[in-house]
């Protein structure tokens, strides 16, 4: 559930899953490079069930599982 | 009270007292099977409170009457006590939070607490009442406990009443709202929700299994109390609690009309249900802020 920006954030960032290698800078979490659109859902997809997490599909195509 | 021996008229009193203090605890216990974790175990444990609480009301008088000024002093341990049912209720209640389907969050969880601690002040207030009419009345002694247990039920009913808290169909529309979901993003009756639908499995589960509500407030001030995070947190907190949580639960405001959104995947596919315990979901006391939400409806409608 979403948390007001002046409550204490409660979510972490568990894993990024990204097609373009020029968006992995610098990160504390699991950044991985997908192959293709198909090959990025599905790692989510997995990911996110193994961690029991939510997805967030951002709109340039990324992917970020975190947890609320 | 003779040569240390309790008179009949005395343990007489004190009795009616205990068990009229004790009823009202009981009466008032009934009303909380929807806030409450165990029903059996919790039951015993207020009743066996409700009557502490009665028989210290209860003793006070007859105490007095003997001249037994000392033994007034027990009633900080009434205090004491009563504090300590707030106090056990709240660790009880933060203890289950990790374990249900939501947080119920602290304010539910303080408002619960004081709920608790004020009934025991009622069992406590009816218990006097009764003991100091039945002591002062001068009529014989079974007419005289027939007024004591009238007057006991009269403070009762006063007292429910008084304490009796407004809830959010009071303030508010409670209507369903309809689900939407664009790419990962979830919206109802317009308002966007959430983005936390970024898998197809996950849209496809709010699509079709999702319900929401829509509260709207009816005056522009209710807002105050309805944008509250604990006021929000206790809606989805008894939304949850009452259908079931599959996945998801989401609540969110709308700035532009103050409109709350509460939308979640449950188990009971039951919108009429929603709605209705949203609606009887109790206005925290610390998300009062509106006087005319302060006023307190003496007649408890």
């Amino acid at each position: 559930m979403g948390r007001e920006s002046t409550m204490q954030p409660n979510y972490t960032i568990l894993a990024y899953v990204t097609m373009k290698k020029g968006r992995i800078l610098t990160s504390s979490c699991l950044t991985l490079l997908a192959e293709s659109k198909n090959t990025a859902k599905q790692m989510t997809v997995d990911i996110a069930k193994a961690l029991k997490a939510d997805v967030v599909q951002l709109t340039n195509g990324d992917y970020m599982i975190i947890r609320i | 009270m003779e040569d240390g021996q309790l008179s009949f008229d005395n343990l007489s009193i004190i009795v009616t007292a205990i068990i009229i203090g004790t009823l009202a605890r009981i009466w008032l216990l009934k009303e909380d099977y929807r806030q409450y974790p165990s029903y059996p175990n919790g039951y015993l444990i207020h009743v066996v409170t409700g009557f502490v609480a009665a028989a210290l009301g209860a003793v006070a008088i007859p105490a007095l009457i003997s001249k037994n000024f000392v033994a007034v002093t027990f009633l900080t341990l009434a205090l004491q006590q009563f504090r300590d049912v707030r106090k056990m209720e709240k660790e009880s209640l933060n203890d289950l939070e990790e374990t249900e389907y939501t947080y119920r969050g602290t304010a539910y969880v303080d408002g619960i607490a004081k709920t608790f601690e004020a009934r025991n002040y009622i069992a406590f207030i009816t218990a006097l009442s009764v003991s100091l009419t039945i002591t002062v009345m001068p009529f014989s002694f079974w007419i005289d406990i027939a007024i004591g247990i009238l007057v006991g039920m009269l403070i009762l009913l006063f007292l429910k009443n008084f304490t009796k808290g407004k809830r959010i169909g009071d303030i508010a529309q409670v209507e369903a709202g309809k689900i939407e979901v664009k790419d990962s993003s979830l919206f109802v009756d317009g308002i966007f929700v959430s983005n936390l639908l970024g898998t197809d499995n996950a849209s496809k589960l709010v699509q079709d299994e999702g319900l929401a509500v829509v509260i709207s407030p009816n005056e522009d001030h209710y807002r105050i109390n309805l944008d509250n995070f604990g006021q929000r947190q206790a809606a989805l907190f008894e939304a949850t609690r009452a259908l079931g949580n599959k996945r998801y639960h989401f609540t969110r405001k709308d700035y532009e009309k103050g409109r709350v959104v509460i939308a979640l995947v449950p188990i009971k596919q039951d919108i009429d249900a929603l709605i209705e315990v949203v609606k009887k979901c109790p206005l925290l006391e610390s998300a009062k802020k509106s006087h005319r939400v302060m006023k307190t409806n003496w007649r408890g409608e």
